[in-house]
């Protein structure tokens, strides 16, 4: 049985459909990319999956829990995190911080009343999220404010906020976007370490580059609808495709 | 009771709704356009009421009716100007703080000049005497009131219908980084509208002051309800603050009716209600803010 | 401020409480010394109370009330009452406000947290001016309408009357555990996810925190802190004005909050003490007290907008860069001038609508 399984979700927005009965499975420990042009439904879609939008029709079943009338929060504590287009991490806080509330997350779950629990305590968890930044790159300033990062920190930062929850399913929104050619490839290096984890992962992607020697399956959206999906082979001789991204990226 | 009176306390109802409305309508302009909660709009509507005060009783209440919201649309300019403008990028919290601080200096300087007691702000005598409207005798200053802010509020929905201002202000209502994509001047349209939203607190002052009494702190006192017609009507929206308006001041009104001990309670008690049903108001929808 | 905070040993933490302490007890007796009177002590750590319990709301999860006037005033009124009516009990009488204060605080959170930004700040200010005009009229058999609770006798502690010195030493007790916890729950793992809420909502959320639940927390412990300070001030007063309810009381702890510094605890408590120190001053001297103390708020928001600590803060980088800029100049017998390593603001600004 897939790990996730979207049936059918259909979300309109005053007009626009931006994801017409959208079919997905993805299975445990692949890793699933979903690319299609601009303005597709991609990030949409994740919406949908991390509970942040709710579908008009549809559904989605992650290892067995139905998850559209879940709020975001109890999605990710079933195991699902996500980093989103445009970094989404804590500014104010510092680096260790930042990783700090995931691991507090992850041991207390959603909410726990522990008004005075001494710093202390946690030396355990605090060197956990120490070794979580050292995993994604970020070993130096770990008590400086995480908006002093450059943009790509900022987004292995996100990173190592999510990989601290230990999700089972990962969702990455454009994780090399905006990203020079050295940024984009340590990235790409430090993806496929966590897939030597069996972590399953679905990412979007502009970067073909970055999409075919990642991924072991292609979903493709095209006007918020499925356009093809199979094995990176296929889809890269699949006419439907081609058309999509005619004038767009080459394949 | 007979249907009279109940209607006469309607009418009521619909005066104390007709100043809730002008201020409200002002609030949501401005929050609407410029994205600033403005705490300072109860001190403009009582430097309106002052104003309207001094001016009418040196030199005739018509002139007041006039020079007051144009005064009113100066000294909203210049608090644009002056201050507001600086705290567009700033967050909401000192935005709020700010227009907060103002509200505080400038009922403390209408004290230091005018004193704390209560001003009689009469209006004209002719328009005290009740006259006979068919249900029963109603004291044509209410009836005035409520003509003069239908007036304004068709003027105004004109105004943003037919003008270019009125279009830019619409946009900037519905999507304010449009505006800055459109690469319209921004800048001067912010300063209009707060200007015109002072304006509009200028004429609740004016109309409105020989009704609510003035002293310094009429204006927080008109203000809370004003902000919960705003929220109640959905905060952004133009009919919903008229609807909201209304409804406020039947309310009140009818409180007065059936039992007065809760006629200031029974604004916060109708809001609670309606937002309890209708976390977004009236006629909001998500996205607006927060 | 608060990273600091959170690193301090416990050593360093008794050190900094003994230190409180002194400074609490000493407060009565400095105070004629420089232009108050020894009551001014009192009152100036009851609303320093008020302010640190406000930060944990306001200054950690940047949701600004202007409605704790409301928690304030019940606590009072509950204590008040009690006082009236029933036993000089003084822990009796703070326990009866702060629960009421507590209780009504978690469910206005309830309905007011649902909303951001400006919507909360309105929604707060408007459900405290129902608290207001409902003790005016409605329920003036109980709260004595525009005359407030008159007449409520000195208050016991053990059989001590509670009067002057002994109401301080009171009062001084209940600050220094208010403080106590305030700094146990910035350095806890509470602490932590209030200032991710203000840092980034959608963030935390995607998380797996419920942050509603936290916000209603930190907004129960305030109005909790609130409830606790009203009751200590109607110990105090013997005497509950209905202005304990009105805004101008949820006006004055943001004045006293924005003065000291929000999200630093400490600052929130020097703000109070400093606008009840310059009103005791300058009303002496002035009838505009409330107009300078306006214009001195509007001077803190516009330019310095987190309060006298980060005044002190920036006044000690800058000396810091002198001197560092000093010995580096000695050091290679130049004068460049070098930027030192960058600080940290100390305020935490976010986006929030
Ligand atoms: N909250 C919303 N309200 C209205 N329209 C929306 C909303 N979110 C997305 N849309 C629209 O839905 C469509 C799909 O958007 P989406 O962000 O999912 O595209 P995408 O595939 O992620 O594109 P990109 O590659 O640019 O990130 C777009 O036309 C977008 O304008
Ligand atoms: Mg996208």
């Amino acid at each position: 049985m897939a790990l996730l399984d979207v049936g059918g979700v259909t979300k309109r927005f005053a007009g626009l459909t931006a994801l017409d009965n959208v079919d997905l499975k993805v299975e445990a420990g692949s890793v699933h990319s979903i690319i299609g042009p601009n303005g597709a439904g991609k990030s949409t879609l994740l919406n949908v999956l991390t509970g942040s939008i709710k579908p008009d029709r549809g559904s989605v079943v992650f290892d067995g829990h139905g998850l559209v009338p879940l709020q975001p929060y109890e999605i990710n504590q079933l195991g699902v995190a996500r980093v989103f287009q445009s970094p989404e991490i804590f500014p104010e806080l510092s680096l260790l911080d930042n990783v700090m509330v995931a691991t507090f997350a992850a041991r207390d779950g959603s909410y726990k009343l522990n008004l005075f629990e001494h710093p202390s305590r946690a030396g355990e968890l605090r060197q956990f999220a120490e070794e979580v930044l050292v995993d994604v790159g970020l070993e130096e300033h770990l008590t400086m404010p995480a908006k002093h990062l450059s943009r790509g920190d900022k987004r292995r930062l996100e990173l190592a906020v999510c990989l601290a929850h230990r999700p089972r399913l990962l969702l990455l929104d454009e994780p090399t976007a905006g990203m020079s050619q050295t940024e984009t490839h340590s990235t790409v290096e430090l993806l496929r370490k966590i897939s030597a984890t069996g972590m399953t992962k679905i990412i979007i992607e502009h970067d073909m580059e970055v999409v075919f020697s990642l991924s072991s399956r292609i979903t493709v959206l095209h006007q918020g609808r499925v356009i093809a999906d199979g094995p990176p082979a296929q889809i890269r001789e699949d006419e439907a495709v081609q058309e999509a991204y005619l004038g767009g990226v080459h394949l | 009771m007979d249907i009279g009176s109940l209607a006469l306390q309607l009418l009521t109802g619909l005066q104390i709704g007709a100043i809730y409305v002008l201020i409200a309508l002002g609030l949501t302009l401005i929050f609407g356009t410029l994205g600033v909660a403005n705490f300072a709009h109860g001190a403009l509507f009582v430097i309106g009421g002052y104003l309207g005060w001094l001016i009418s009783s040196t030199t005739g209440y018509w002139a007041a009716f006039i020079l007051v919201p144009l005064i009113l649309f100066g000294i909203g300019v210049i608090l644009e100007r002056g201050l507001i403008q600086f705290f567009y990028r700033r967050p909401v919290t000192d935005q709020i703080l700010v227009t907060f601080g103002l509200a505080l200096v400038i009922q403390e300087i209408l004290r230091w000049i005018f004193g704390g007691s209560t001003k009689p702000f009469p209006p004209p005598t002719w328009a005290l005497i009740p006259v006979d409207i068919g249900i029963g005798y109603y004291p044509p200053w209410r009836l005035i009131i409520v003509a003069v802010t239908i007036a304004i509020v068709v003027l105004l929905f004109l105004l943003l219908r037919y003008t270019r201002f009125g279009l830019v202000v619409r946009a900037g209502m519905h999507d304010p980084e449009m505006l800055r994509f459109l690469g319209i001047n921004v800048t001067a349209r912010f300063t209009l509208v707060f200007g015109f939203g002072a304006l509009l607190a200028g004429i609740a002052g004016v109309i409105g002051g020989p009704t609510t009494a003035i002293y310094p702190e009429v204006g927080m006192a008109m203000l809370v309800p004003s902000f919960l017609v705003v929220v109640i009507g959905g905060m952004g929206s133009l009919p919903g603050a008229i609807i909201a308006g209304i409804l406020m001041g039947e309310a009140v009104s009818l409180a007065v009716l059936l039992y007065p001990p809760i006629s200031q309670v029974i604004v916060y008690i109708v809001a609670a209600v309606i937002l309890l049903w209708r976390p977004r108001g009236l006629f909001g929808h998500k996205g607006v803010m927060g | 401020m608060i990273a600091q905070l959170r690193n301090a040993s416990p050593r360093r933490e008794a050190v900094f409480m003994a230190v409180a302490a002194v400074i609490l007890i000493a407060l009565p007796w400095i105070m004629p010394y420089i232009g108050g009177y020894r009551e001014l002590a009192t009152r100036i750590l009851i609303w320093g109370i008020f302010a640190l319990g406000f930060d944990i709301l306001v200054g950690f999860t940047g949701y600004l009330s202007f409605g704790h006037a409301a928690f304030w005033g019940i606590g009072a009124y509950c204590s008040g009452y009690y006082l009236l009516h029933a036993n000089a009990n003084a822990l009796v009488a703070i326990l009866i406000g702060v629960a009421v204060a507590t209780a009504v605080a978690i469910l206005l959170g309830y309905l007011t947290l649902r909303r951001h930004g400006i919507y909360f700040a309105i929604l707060t200010l408007a459900f405290a001016e129902m608290f207001y005009y409902a003790a005016l009229a409605p329920l003036q058999d109980w709260t004595g309408g525009d005359n407030g609770l008159t007449g409520i006798r000195t208050p016991e502690l053990f059989g001590v009357k509670l009067d002057g010195d002994e109401m301080h030493y009171f009062v001084a007790a209940w600050t220094l555990l208010a403080i106590y916890f305030a700094r146990r729950i910035a350095r806890s793992p509470f602490g932590l996810m209030l200032r991710a809420i203000k840092s980034n909502e959608t963030r935390l959320q995607s998380t797996g925190v419920n942050v509603y639940r936290y916000k209603v927390t930190a907004f129960a412990i305030s109005g909790l802190y609130a409830g606790l300070a009203g009751t200590l001030y109607a110990l105090y007063e013997t005497y509950v004005p209905t202005e304990s309810l009105h805004w101008t009381t949820s006006g004055e702890v943001v004045i006293m909050s924005v003065i000291g510094g929000f999200g630093t605890l400490i600052g929130p408590m020097i703000g109070a003490g400093i606008v009840l120190y310059l009103e005791n001053v300058l009303s002496a001297s002035t009838e505009q007290w409330l107009l300078i103390q306006g214009l001195i708020f509007m001077f803190f928001v516009i330019f310095l907008p987190g309060g006298v600590m980060e005044g002190l803060q920036r006044l000690a980088d800058w000396g810091r860069k002198r001197h560092e800029s000093a010995t580096e100049a000695e050091a290679r017998g130049a004068a460049p001038k070098g930027a030192s390593a960058p600080t940290a603001p100390l305020r935490q600004r976010s986006q929030k609508g």
